[in-house]
C-alpha cells in the first residue's frame, strides 16, 4: 500500500512541475485542479490505510468543495481576461 | 501516528512538497498566478494536516484558507490593480490611426506593473473633466480635433495619480501620447478648452 502512495506522490509532482514551468494562467489552473483532486484522493487513501473515518469524511468534503472553489476562481479570472482583451 | 515506521516512509515525501509549493508562491510576481499557487499550497497543506491526524485543521485550511481567502483576494486584486482611463465616446472610430496603437502601448506598459487598463466612456470633454475632478477615473485621454489641413497631433493623457504620472513621464514616448499630471490648481472652473491646448 505504501508503494501505491509513493506512486501517487510521484504523480503529484507532474502537475507541480507543469505549474512551475508554464506561464499561461489557464495551464496553471489546470495544474491546480489536478493537484487539488490528487491531494484529496491521497487523503482518502490515507484514511483507508489508517482506518480513520474522520479523515475520510474530510477527504470527501475537500474533494467536493475544492471543485467549487476552482469554478469560482475560474469565473473571476475569465472576467479579468475579458476586460483586458476587450 | 506519524512516527510509526510504515507512516514515516512517505510522510516525509509529502511534507517536502509543502516548502516546494511555498517557494512557488514566493517567486511568483503576477498576483493572479501567485493566488493560484496559493491554492496549490493550500491543497498540499490540507493533505499534510489530514495525514498527521488533524482532520479539523485540514478542513479549515481547505474551506477558509484556500476557497474563501483566494476568492476574496482575487476580487480585491481585480478591483485595485486597475487604471481607469476616461475617454470620449466613439473616439476610437474617428481617430483610428493613433487610437489603437496608443491603447496597445498603454496596455503593454501597464502590464509590466501588473496593472490593467479599463476604458470608461464619457459623452463630452466637460463630462471627462468632471469625472477626473470627482476622482471617478485615474486619468483622462483627450484627443485634439485636428483641423482638416493640420498635421496629426498625439493624444494627451491627464492623470490624477502622481505615481502613474511618473511612470508615464519616463516610459511613454511623446509620439504616442503626451502625459501630464493633473494638479488641483487646474481645478478652477471647468475648462472650456483644456490648458494643454495652449502649448500648441
Amino acid at each position: 500500500m505504501t508503494l501505491v502512495l509513493i506512486a501517487m506522490i510521484g504523480a503529484l509532482l507532474i502537475p507541480m512541475v507543469e505549474a512551475l514551468q508554464d506561464e499561461d494562467i489557464w495551464q496553471r489552473m489546470l495544474a491546480f485542479a489536478s493537484i487539488s483532486t490528487k491531494t484529496s484522493v491521497i487523503i482518502l487513501v490515507i484514511a483507508v490505510l489508517q482506518d480513520d473515518w474522520m479523515i475520510g469524511v474530510v477527504g470527501v468534503l475537500i474533494l467536493s468543495v475544492g471543485n467549487a472553489a476552482l469554478m469560482l476562481l475560474a469565473q473571476i479570472i475569465k472576467r479579468v481576461n475579458d476586460v483586458m482583451d476587450g | 501516528m506519524a512516527d510509526s515506521p510504515i507512516m514515516s516512509s512517505y510522510a516525509y515525501a509529502i511534507m517536502l512538497l509543502l516548502p516546494l509549493s511555498a517557494a512557488m508562491v514566493i517567486f511568483q510576481s503576477n498576483p493572479y498566478q501567485a493566488l493560484i499557487m496559493r491554492g496549490i499550497l493550500g491543497a498540499i497543506a490540507a493533505l499534510v494536516y489530514a495525514m498527521l491526524g488533524g482532520a479539523d485543521v485540514a478542513l479549515t485550511e481547505a474551506l477558509v484558507g484556500t476557497m474563501l481567502a483566494i476568492t476574496l483576494y482575487v476580487v480585491a486584486v481585480r478591483s485595485s490593480l486597475v487604471m481607469r482611463l476616461g475617454v470620449l465616446e466613439g473616439e476610437g472610430a474617428k481617430n483610428n490611426l493613433q487610437w489603437q496603437p496608443m491603447l496597445d502601448y498603454l496596455r503593454a506598459m501597464l502590464k509590466r506593473y501588473q496593472l490593467r487598463l479599463e476604458l470608461v466612456p464619457y459623452a463630452d470633454d466637460q463630462a471627462l473633466h468632471q469625472a477626473l475632478a470627482a476622482k471617478e477615473v485615474h486619468g483622462i485621454c483627450l484627443m485634439d480635433r485636428p483641423e482638416p489641413n493640420a498635421e496629426e497631433v498625439a493624444p494627451h493623457i491627464l492623470v490624477r495619480v502622481r505615481r502613474l504620472a511618473e511612470i508615464f513621464a519616463t516610459e511613454l514616448p511623446e509620439a504616442i501620447a503626451e502625459a501630464k499630471l493633473y494638479r488641483d490648481d487646474d481645478l478652477a472652473p471647468i475648462p472650456h478648452t483644456p490648458t494643454l491646448m495652449e502649448e500648441h
